[in-house]
Order: structure tokens, then C-alpha cells, then sequence
């Protein structure tokens, strides 16, 4: 198992120790997300590792994504396996608009932070090519 | 309504950090729904008065404010003080001038008019405490200044948000409860951003608990430097520019986002505190600035105890009127009555009195000066001394310079001797205070060149890519860049039509207009009563003189006064012409010009035959012409030929009917007998404004005050039922007075063709007293006016080279420069019959050479070259200047027996600066001269060794000057051969007959016309005259590059020789004219550029244009009918 041998193989339901304060998703959410937005968290994926830029995982793979227009955001997307993820939640947007001036490096994307079962994703809506891109798979 | 109001915005008077007019702004919050928006340019109120203007009429409740640079307040002592890892990162240098990088960011709002004096005098303040400091407010001097204020945080670049940023949230508290202390309780808000940056959330969230704990409320701003999303590249481009720096910038913006967001997307933006935007609304409803405009705000005036300054106007206009008027006529009386009591009720005194009191002291001084202007049209003004034309005598109508219907202030603009206007400027600060007194500002915009210039920059051209896209576009507004590069044919073969520059263009064409900087203003003073930095901020300006930031609309719009102290070289020159003169023949016998009575026949002989190089408002290529086909006579014709040669009266095309009407070529028709009395004078042509006024008087009964309102209402961009009502309403008043409806319609027909065209009969008048003194002078004292003339240089019409060409025509010697005869001026000799060129505008020529030369000489002349450096210590491009253009020729002796030649003294002056310098040093007597072998004379006829053509290369390089000849003088053979036709001779061709004529190109005008066509009036000169050339579009488009790139051309096309249409030459083919003398040596046209940081050194500088005779050489290598575009293409040199 490697490293943090301990820590990965630390079962937290043993006997005599309740963590599961709130049972079910609809309240376990807001909790994820206000956890997600707060400032005083410092992502892994946010942080800038010594020799290569960001210290998470980034890819970026085309994706299907389906638009909830009254939100303005995701409701759901599906990876290349066709698996439907829903968008539980929308943790963070921004926008990017880089080197407009030459056409070969141009970046124009609306970014969306969105949580889902499997985790925490980066999707972006690219306004150049008109398609959707996973950007990462953060956390 | 809207929920939300923007209260951080950045119009394009953030100068080059925000993008789009105040205007533009109201007008997309306008169509948000937004009830209010603020602008808060950085450190200035420069947009503030036209934002406040426009948004008033727009209905949206103007918010003023300004974005200021604050020290940093949330540690103690200075940043440099904190270790490396505390520090935060200060803003980028753009639009904050000396400032930039040197505190943080704050936003303030006046809430009323007491915030926004506090605001003027903190900005004033700040910019004008000390020269080299850059301007960062204190907080003691905002604590002093708060009052009347509203305070937010700032950007991110405030000093909270970069420390909430930062992670220093200590310091970001600290920084917000001191500033939160300067503000009265409740007007200080910390300021939330949503720039739709992944560090967003986590910024606002961190303000807004560091809100909390203080006790502060917050707000939501979106940093607008924008208004529409798609402008964030101009807004790159700019700040890229302004920054000295390439795309992306300075601040490396990471999206799109300052742009005028409307109200629901700022508050899903911040539904997480929703507050914040209400925050918006609460603090529109506080601001309640009323700058009370349309009051009038005079500087105090000095007025005795017991009088009052109507009291003191009115005897001072009387007394004028017995000096004026001899005998006082009971016309006059009437007139002075009439003006002092509309005067008196508009409440202007103090204005009059305080144009006066400068007047009066520059007078006092002997300082030349003249009123123009509509204030021309007053007695008041004449009779007081400020204006020269007589009202009564010239039919000039005071209605027009002071509406008693309209309340405007009233706009006397004066011009001064330009040589000692700076006198009258140190009085006026003296008499005002200095408090009381700044210049106005101009603000200074973007053109098709500095669009360009800017657009290449921030894309990173190069300097020469950036000199080689900027060259040979025409002065016109970049949004027709395109246009422009599409159609003229200058710009054929222009680099920016490359695809590859199509982002340059669009770029640079969006940028129109943008303002760059802040520039001040040539005359306009502003005095007031109260401290002038209550009314608004105060800047330096890079002449070193305080200047307001508002322009002269904004001044206006504020009813404070506004004078322009003007400087007229004209002025100086009358002077210098009398000064020399009396110097000649005696002090009594050449009277005060201005004081002569205007009926001299040979004056207007002189006129009438186009000899008017120099003089006044008359020597245009057009008015010459003009002059020519007028035939003046009288004083009047002079007014009426300056007023017709204007681009009103031009574009209406007034000059024919009114040329064949005084010929008699056609009857004088009007459709009214009462308009026939009027226009009497211009032949039934309505050339003046005043005319206007009078016609609706004599035809339908209107009061000169309603006539006037009336003319105002023509001229102004009326729509079409608007000017339907006005009709009706001429009309009706006509019909009331037994005219028939017919002739009413065609009197208000023609009314409303010519209302818009016609020009202000004072204003022409106040010029023609100046015309008349320059004409008398010229005609008179030819030498002495000449050599005032370029002493004055540059003014005019002409080059200087023309001028001296003109003298030469007159019989008078052209005496070339002498180091042991030139003083720094041209001088007169011979009792009038010769010039001699002054050294004063020789090139690299230093006023420390010209001090000590003038004192060697007192001493004795000089005896060589080698005496000459030794005694002066020339500076060695200035000796070889001297030495070019023959000042030292004919001085010393070679072992040849003869005088040196120029180039023996060029090789021998390095070799004698050297031995001189270490005589000088080390105290070595031993002379060793060692020159570089020079060659021997080329022209032994000569005492300088050179060829004509070698010498007038070098006049024209050094001084701009052709003393040896007029250029095309040493081509005469060739130019015959050629079958040329030369100047004087064209007035003796055929009209209508095909000439070719050569002539170096002195002007190329492209005016507007009001068929939209293009057409250039090239003004060219031979050595027997000046030949005005038309091009029409046809023939510009295929020889504008002809024209633009070169100097000299031979012209083939159609004379037109009339009294109609005068002498002008409609060309049909041009082509450069490469000048050689005999010897088929070639004459380079070219002025030398002095040196300097942006002198020779740099590639392009200084250099409008490429020489002709490289270009002409390559077209000249070709086969005939081979001149492809490579030969049009001039050859590519690199200065030295």
C-alpha cells in the first residue's frame, strides 16, 4: 500500500465512532459545498507545485453536457464511457479570455466548477469552437 | 427600475485604462434600466461635467466620483520598511500617471456639492503639492477633505483587497478601520468585486467577514472599464499602450469582465450577499450633486468704493466714445445706451471690466493687441479699446455677439503680440492671485496615426514597423482608416493593406477619438472669484503650467469666465516691421499702422495683384486667387474676402454668384426688395451671419434678439418638423407685414441655405484692421516686413524659403549669411534694398554661439576660420553648418593664395577643434596640423569652390533657405527644353489652353467640399511666381502619391484663366521633378533635422517625407512606360 499505509486503510465506521452527522444527501450538501467554497480551504489541485505549474491532475477530453438554461449552468454530463453525471451542485464559475490577438493560442471559456457523485469537476464551455471540455478532474 | 447602480466606472478619461465616452456609458445604463451610474475615472474629474451634462439629458441621475491613489494606510511607515514576503503588489503603471505603482486603489463619490469641492481641492492638492512627487493622497489630506464624500475600498488593487488576496487579512483590517475613521460614520463601504476569477469567491468572502467584524457595510462594483463585453480588446490594447509594454499588458487580465454588467446578472453574481447590491441603490439615493450650471461665476473686478461695476463700465465706455468717435454721432450715443443697458441687465460688467483691465495693461506696456471675434460686433468693445473695428461703420450687429434673449456668456477672445504674450499671462496671475487663475485644458485624441501607432505598439511592431504604418496616412479619424487605405491613392502602397495587419486596422479604427492626454489649451485662461480648486481639479501640465482639467465646454458649461489670451505672430511681426522701419527712416516718419485710415489706393493695388505673400489672413494660394478675381477697392472688400474664403462659404459656394454679381455677369436677384437693401453690399448674397439677422428683421418684422435666436436655430442640426415650425413661424411674421407667402417661403428658403455657411462680419472686420496694417507695410517697407516676417517664423501661409523667394521678385538682394555681418535675425541693409539672413535657424546653430559671436565681433571681425573657432569655441556641427552654407566664406588665406574653399575648411575644422582643446587644456602652443586631403575647388568661378547646385543643397539643409537661387533657376535650360511655361507667363495663356509648368511644392490642401469629392489645391512655386494647381479626384487618384511623396513636379493640365474662376492650372498629369543644375548635379530639398533625443539618429524621425530625387531616379532608370509600382516605391535609407 505504500505511504499512509494507516491512513488508507483507517475504516471509519468501526465500533463506538458516528460520523455520519448528517444521513442523507439532500443535508449533506449544502455542508460539501459551503466546505467547497470556503476560503480558508486551499485545494490540492489549486496549489502550485515547484517545477510543473499545478499540483493536481488536468485533462481535457470533449464532453456531452446538458444545459439547465433556468440555472444557467450544468445539469448533467457524460464522459466518453457515455456514464451520466449529474451535477449536484455548481461550487464555482470564472471566465477566461486569453491572447485574443493570435488566433492560434486563443482562449475564450466560461469555467464551471461543479460537484457531482463521482467528485469535484472543471468543466468549460469553449466559445471559439462552440463545445463543451472536462478541464479536470480536481480532487 | 433596475436593481442595481454601477458605482465603480472607468470611461475613456481614465486616459488609456478604460474604454468608450461617458456618453456611451449613460447610454447603455440607460438602456439596462439603470436609474444612476457613477464615473470615477482615475485621479480626475475629467469627464466629470460632459458625464454630468449627458446623463441629464438622458434621464439617469449622475453619480461623480474619481478612483485615487491612497499611501498605504493598514501598516506603519512605508511599504519598502516590511520584509520582502509582506509586502503587497501595487497596481500597474497605467492611467494613473506619476502615481502608478506608488499606493493603492480608492473609490470616492461626492454626495453633494460640499463632496464634490472637498473632492476638487483634495485632487488639486495632491497633483500640485510638489513637482516630482507623484500624486498620492494622504490620509491626512483625506481626512481633511472627507466631507461630503462617500469612501469604498477599492479593486483589488485597494489596499484591503490585496491583502485579503494576499492572505495579510491583519493588515487588511487595519488598512479598513483607519480608512472607515476618515470618513464621517456610515459613508465608508468595503468595496465587492465578482471578476469571475477563481480567487472571487474566496476574495469576497474573506472582505465581507472582515467587513463584519469591523462593523462596515459593504458594496458590489464591477471595476466597469467597458461598456460593452466585445471592447475588452481596446481596453488590452490601451493599457498594453499606456504602459509602454505589448499585449497582454500590464495587468495581464485573465478574462473579459469589466464591462456595464446589467443589474440581475451583478446580483446572481453576489446572491450569496445580496445586500451589497442593495447597498448600490442606498448609496445612489444619497448622492444628490447639484453643480448648479447655467449660473454665471465672474472674477471680482476692481471697483472704487461708492461705484458699482455697471458704474464703472459706463463711464469708462463713454470716455471711450469721445476718443472713438470725433464727432460723438447720435447714432453712436444710442447704440452705447442700448449695448450698456443690456449689459448691465444680463449682469456682464464685471466681464467687460475684467477684459479691460488686461487690455489696458497690455497697452500700457506697448505689448500689439486686437479683439476678435463676435465681440467685434459691440461698441462697447470698441470704444473701450479691446476691439479695432468700427461697429457703426461696418454694419456689425450687437445681437449676435450678446443675445439679450439668451443668456450666454459672453466670449471676448484677444490676441497679443505672441513674442510678449507671456507679460500679459504674468499679470494676469499677478492681478487675479494665483489661486484665482489656471489654463484650460484640451484633451488631446486619437487620429488615424496615433490610432495606428498605439494599435502597433500594443500588438509589438517594432519602432520602425510602428514609423512605417503611421507615415503617409492622411490626418483623418481612424474610424475611416479603412476607407482611407482603400481609396486614397498616398496609401497604395501602404504596408497596413497587407491581410495580415487587418486586426491592426479594425483595432485602430475602434480607437477613434479615444483621448491620450491631457494638453492645455494655446490661450484659454480661467478666472475666478472664489479659490479656483473649489471649483475644480488642478494638474500640472507638461509645459509646466497648472492647468484645470476640464476643457473649455465644461468651463463654459460651468458659467465660470474663460479668456483667451492669444498669440499672434502677426502682432510681432508689425511690430519688428515698425521698429525697423522707424530705425531706417526715422522715428515720425512711419505712423502707427493700426491708427491709419484704410483708403490707401496703392494698398489695394498691391492686393488686387496677388502680391500678398506675408500678409494677414490674405496670402493663401486661394485668397490670392480670390484677390485677383475680386479686384479689392475698398476696406469692405477685404472683410468680404475673408470672410468668403472660408470653408462655410466655400462649401456653399458663395464665391461665383458673388464674383459674376460685382462684374456684372449676372443681375443681382432677391425675392424681396427689403432683402435687396441689406445684402446690397455682397451683391444679394448672404456671406454674413449679421445679414441673416438683418434680412429676418427687414422681412419679417423680427427683433434683431429674435433674429439672431433665429439664426442660431437654423444653423444647429434641427429635424425636419422642427425646422417646418420655424418656417411657419418666419412666415406668418412676414405674411403679417403684407409680403406675400411665395416671397416669404423663398426668403426663408434662402435663409436657410446660406444661415448655416455664412461667417461673423466682426470677426472678418477685427482681421481686416490686421490685414490692412500687414498690406500698408508690405506695400510700403517690403525689406523690413520680409525680415520681421521671418524673424517671426513659423507663421503664415509659406515657407520661409517662399518669403525669401518673394523678396528676391521684389528687386530686393537676398544677402547670405556672413559670421563677420549675420546677427542672429534678418537684418535690412542697403536703406531698404537687401535682406541679410540671420544665423538664428541655421541648423545645429546654439544661442551660446550666436551670444559670444556677436561679442567677438564688438572686439574685431573675425579673421579665418581657425580665429574664429579659436574665439568662440564653436561646437563642431554648428562650425560646419557655418562653413556649408558660406558664412565663413572668403575669410583667410591658403598656401594656393586664395581663400580656402568649404570643403578645405570642413577637412581642416576637426584637426583645428582639436589643437584648439588642448591649447586650451594643457596649455600646448604647438600647432600640428595634419588634414584630410580635401578636394580641390569643383567650381573654380566661386570663392566657396562648390557648385551652385552643392551650395543651395546646403542652404536648403541648414537653413531651409535658397539664397544662391531659386531651385529651379539651375534647371532653367532643361525645364525650357521641356517646354515649360513659367509662372509670370501664365497669365498671358490662353483660358482653356494646355500648358506644362514645373514647380517645387510649397502647400497640397485636400478641404472638404460639398460634393464629398476629394480635391487637392497644390500651391507650387518657379522662380518667377506661384502656380495654384487643382487635382481633381480623377487625376488624385492616380497621382496622390505623386504629390504626397515628392517635392518637385512637372504639371501637365488645362489653364483656366478668367475673371470667374481666376488663374489655376486643372491638372491632368503629374510627375516628380528631379532638379539638377547644368552639370546634371542634383539639388537635395530636403530641411536638415536638428539633432535631439528623437533627432537623426533615429530612423524615420523628423523625416515627413522620402526625397523625390531617389524615387525619380528609379523611375528615370526604367524604360518608358515601365514605371511599375517598385519604382514607385521610394528606396528604403537609414539616417545617420
Amino acid at each position: 500500500m505504500g505511504r499512509n499505509r494507516a491512513i488508507k486503510t483507517f475504516d471509519p465506521r468501526r465500533p463506538g465512532l458516528t460520523l455520519d452527522l448528517l444521513t442523507e444527501t439532500d443535508a449533506r450538501l449544502p455542508v460539501i459545498v459551503e466546505l467547497l467554497r470556503s476560503p480558508w480551504i486551499m485545494r490540492a489541485s489549486e496549489m502550485v507545485a515547484p517545477a510543473s505549474g499545478l499540483a493536481g491532475k488536468r485533462r481535457e477530453r470533449e464532453v456531452e453536457v446538458v444545459w439547465d438554461a433556468r440555472r444557467g449552468a450544468p445539469r448533467s454530463f457524460a464522459l466518453d464511457d457515455g456514464h451520466p453525471y449529474v451535477v449536484d451542485a455548481v461550487v464555482q464559475t470564472w471566465a477566461v479570455e486569453r491572447a485574443w490577438w493570435d488566433p492560434r493560442r486563443r482562449l475564450s471559456r466560461r469555467c464551471f466548477r461543479v460537484l457531482t457523485r463521482g467528485g469535484l469537476y472543471d468543466l468549460a464551455y469553449d466559445r471559439i469552437a462552440d463545445r463543451w471540455l472536462l478541464t479536470g478532474i480536481v480532487d | 427600475m433596475a436593481g442595481f447602480v454601477h458605482l465603480h466606472v472607468h470611461s475613456h478619461f481614465s486616459f488609456m485604462d478604460g474604454v468608450g465616452a461617458p456618453d456611451a456609458l449613460l447610454a447603455s445604463a440607460a438602456a439596462l434600466g439603470m436609474d444612476a451610474l457613477a464615473l470615477t475615472d482615475h485621479q480626475g474629474l475629467y469627464g466629470a461635467v460632459r458625464f454630468y451634462r449627458a446623463a441629464h439629458e438622458m434621464g439617469v441621475k449622475p453619480i461623480v466620483g474619481v478612483e485615487i491613489v491612497l499611501e498605504p494606510v493598514g501598516i506603519e511607515g512605508e511599504e519598502c520598511d516590511l520584509p520582502p514576503d509582506a509586502r503587497l503588489p501595487l497596481s500597474a503603471p497605467v492611467g494613473f500617471g506619476r502615481a502608478a505603482g506608488a499606493g493603492f486603489h480608492l473609490t470616492l463619490l461626492a454626495r453633494d456639492i460640499a463632496g464634490y469641492r472637498n473632492l476638487c481641492r483634495l485632487l488639486s492638492r495632491t497633483h500640485v503639492r510638489t513637482g516630482d512627487e507623484p500624486s498620492v493622497v494622504t490620509l491626512a489630506e483625506l481626512e481633511r477633505c472627507s466631507e461630503g464624500l462617500i469612501g469604498l475600498s477599492g479593486c483589488s488593487r485597494g489596499e484591503a483587497g490585496a491583502a485579503v488576496l494576499a492572505g495579510l487579512g491583519t493588515r487588511a483590517e487595519r488598512a479598513l478601520r483607519r480608512l472607515a475613521r476618515a470618513f464621517a460614520p456610515g459613508d465608508f463601504y468595503v468595496e465587492l468585486m465578482h471578476l469571475m476569477t477563481p480567487d472571487a469567491p474566496r476574495y469576497i468572502a474573506g472582505l465581507t467577514a472582515l467587513a463584519e467584524r469591523c462593523g462596515l457595510p459593504v458594496v458590489a462594483t464591477n471595476n466597469v472599464h467597458y461598456a460593452k463585453r466585445r471592447d475588452f480588446r481596446l481596453h488590452d490594447v490601451l493599457a498594453s499602450a499606456g504602459a509602454r509594454t505589448t499585449l497582454p499588458g500590464p495587468y495581464d487580465r485573465p478574462n473579459a469582465e469589466l464591462w456595464l454588467k446589467p443589474a440581475g446578472e451583478m446580483r446572481r453574481l453576489f446572491a450569496d450577499v445580496p445586500k451589497a447590491c442593495d447597498a448600490t441603490l442606498e448609496i445612489a439615493s444619497r448622492c444628490t450633486l447639484d453643480l448648479g450650471l447655467g449660473s454665471f461665476h465672474f472674477p471680482a473686478a476692481d471697483v472704487p468704493a461708492g461705484e458699482t461695476a455697471y458704474s464703472v463700465l459706463s463711464k469708462a465706455a463713454w470716455r471711450g466714445l469721445e476718443q472713438r468717435y470725433r464727432p460723438v454721432t447720435p447714432e453712436a450715443v444710442r447704440r452705447l445706451q442700448h449695448e450698456l443697458s443690456v449689459i448691465c441687465d444680463l449682469g456682464f460688467p464685471e466681464y467687460f471690466l475684467t477684459v479691460k483691465d488686461i487690455v489696458d495693461f497690455a497697452k500700457s506696456r506697448g505689448i500689439r493687441c486686437s479683439g476678435r471675434g463676435s465681440a467685434g460686433d459691440s461698441i462697447v468693445t470698441y470704444v473701450l479699446g479691446i476691439t479695432d473695428a468700427d461697429p457703426i461703420a461696418h454694419d456689425l450687429l450687437f445681437e449676435r455677439f450678446l443675445n439679450p434673449e439668451r443668456r450666454q456668456m459672453p466670449d471676448i477672445d484677444v490676441d497679443f503680440d505672441s513674442r510678449r504674450r507671456d507679460e500679459v499671462i504674468s499679470y494676469i496671475y499677478d492681478r487675479f492671485g494665483h489661486d484665482h487663475v489656471a489654463m484650460v485644458a484640451t484633451v488631446n485624441t486619437m487620429t488615424a496615426r496615433s490610432a495606428v501607432r498605439t494599435a502597433a505598439r500594443a500588438l509589438g511592431h517594432t519602432p520602425d514597423e510602428v514609423n512605417a504604418f503611421s507615415r503617409y496616412l492622411p490626418w483623418v479619424s481612424s474610424h475611416r482608416l479603412a476607407e482611407v487605405l482603400a481609396t486614397y491613392p498616398e496609401c497604395r502602397d501602404h504596408p497596413l493593406r497587407e491581410a495580415g495587419h487587418a486586426l491592426l486596422v479594425e483595432l485602430a479604427s475602434e480607437l477613434d477619438h479615444t483621448p491620450m492626454h491631457l494638453g492645455t489649451h494655446l490661450g484659454g485662461f480661467i478666472v475666478t472669484r472664489e479659490p479656483i480648486e473649489s471649483w475644480m481639479p488642478l494638474q500640472w501640465a507638461a509645459k509646466g503650467v497648472v492647468v484645470s482639467q476640464y476643457d473649455k465646454d465644461d468651463i463654459e458649461a460651468l458659467g465660470l469666465v474663460k479668456m483667451d489670451i492669444l498669440g499672434l505672430r502677426m502682432h510681432s511681426a508689425i511690430s519688428d516691421t515698425v521698429r525697423l522701419a522707424r530705425e531706417r527712416v526715422g522715428e515720425d516718419a512711419v505712423p502707427e499702422p493700426f491708427d491709419l485710415p484704410h483708403d490707401d489706393r496703392r494698398v489695394y493695388q498691391t492686393i488686387a495683384a496677388a502680391d500678398t505673400v506675408g500678409m494677414f489672413q490674405l496670402e493663401s494660394s486661394g485668397q490670392r486667387n480670390l484677390a485677383m478675381r475680386l479686384q479689392e477697392r475698398d476696406f469692405e472688400d477685404i472683410i468680404a474676402a475673408i470672410s468668403l474664403f472660408r470653408p462655410g462659404p466655400l462649401e456653399a459656394e458663395m464665391i461665383t454668384p458673388f464674383i459674376r454679381r460685382r462684374h456684372g455677369l449676372e443681375p443681382v436677384v432677391v425675392p424681396h426688395p427689403a432683402m435687396g437693401e441689406v445684402l446690397r453690399g455682397s451683391y444679394g448674397v448672404i456671406v454674413y451671419q449679421e445679414q441673416v439677422l438683418q434680412v429676418a428683421k427687414a422681412v419679417a418684422g423680427f427683433t434683431l434678439a429674435e433674429a439672431d435666436s433665429l439664426r442660431r436655430a437654423m444653423t444647429k442640426g434641427r429635424s425636419r418638423e422642427a425646422m417646418e415650425a420655424i418656417k411657419t413661424h418666419f412666415v406668418e411674421r412676414a405674411c403679417g407685414l403684407g409680403v406675400e407667402r411665395a416671397v416669404a417661403e423663398e426668403v426663408f428658403r434662402q435663409l436657410e441655405g446660406f444661415a448655416a455657411y455664412g461667417f461673423c462680419k466682426a470677426h472678418a472686420a477685427c482681421f481686416a484692421v490686421v490685414s490692412y496694417a500687414s498690406a500698408w507695410l508690405k506695400t510700403y517697407y517690403p525689406a523690413e516686413f520680409a525680415a520681421a516676417i521671418l524673424n517671426n517664423e513659423p507663421m503664415g501661409f509659406y515657407s520661409p524659403r517662399l518669403v525669401l523667394d518673394d523678396v528676391r521678385r521684389h528687386g530686393i538682394s537676398v544677402l547670405p549669411p556672413h559670421i563677420n555681418v549675420s546677427s542672429a535675425e534678418f537684418t535690412v541693409e542697403q536703406d531698404g534694398g537687401a535682406v541679410r539672413v540671420g544665423l538664428g535657424s541655421l541648423l545645429h546653430m546654439t544661442s551660446r554661439l550666436l551670444d559670444v559671436m556677436q561679442a567677438e565681433r564688438d572686439v574685431r571681425p573675425f579673421a579665418d576660420l581657425a580665429d574664429f573657432l579659436k574665439r568662440t569655441r564653436a561646437e563642431g556641427p554648428a562650425a560646419r553648418s557655418l562653413i556649408r552654407v558660406g558664412a565663413l566664406d572668403g575669410l583667410g588665406v591658403t598656401d594656393a593664395g586664395r581663400p580656402p574653399t568649404r570643403d578645405e575648411m570642413l577637412a581642416l575644422l576637426p584637426e583645428l577643434k582639436a589643437v584648439i582643446a588642448r591649447q586650451g587644456v594643457a596649455g600646448d602652443d604647438t600647432l600640428l596640423l595634419a588634414p584630410a586631403r580635401a578636394r580641390g575647388p569643383v567650381d573654380t568661378g566661386h570663392v566657396s569652390g562648390w557648385t551652385p547646385a552643392m551650395r543651395l543643397s546646403a542652404e536648403l539643409e541648414c537653413l531651409g533657405l535658397a539664397i544662391t537661387a531659386h531651385p529651379l533657376a539651375l534647371a532653367r535650360a532643361d525645364l525650357e527644353r521641356r517646354g515649360v511655361t513659367w509662372a509670370r507667363d501664365l497669365s498671358a495663356c490662353e483660358d482653356r489652353s494646355r500648358v506644362r509648368v514645373c514647380g517645387v511644392r510649397e502647400r497640397a490642401q485636400t478641404p472638404r467640399t460639398r460634393s464629398g469629392k476629394r480635391t487637392c489645391f497644390l500651391t507650387m512655386e518657379d522662380p518667377t511666381g506661384l502656380i495654384d494647381v487643382v487635382v481633381f479626384e480623377d487625376a488624385l487618384d492616380r497621382f496622390g502619391d505623386v504629390i504626397v511623396k515628392h517635392r518637385a513636379y512637372l504639371v501637365e493640365g488645362v489653364l483656366q484663366n478668367n475673371c470667374q474662376r481666376g488663374i489655376a492650372l486643372i491638372a491632368d498629369r503629374i510627375e516628380p521633378y528631379v532638379v539638377r543644375d547644368e552639370g546634371r548635379q542634383p539639388v537635395r530639398l530636403r530641411r536638415g533635422v536638428g539633432a535631439g533625443p528623437l533627432g537623426p539618429t533615429r530612423p524615420g524621425a523628423g523625416a515627413p517625407e522620402e526625397e523625390s530625387w531617389e524615387a525619380a531616379e528609379a523611375r528615370e532608370a526604367l524604360p518608358a512606360g515601365e514605371a511599375g509600382p517598385t519604382a514607385r516605391r521610394p528606396a528604403r535609407r537609414t539616417r545617420q
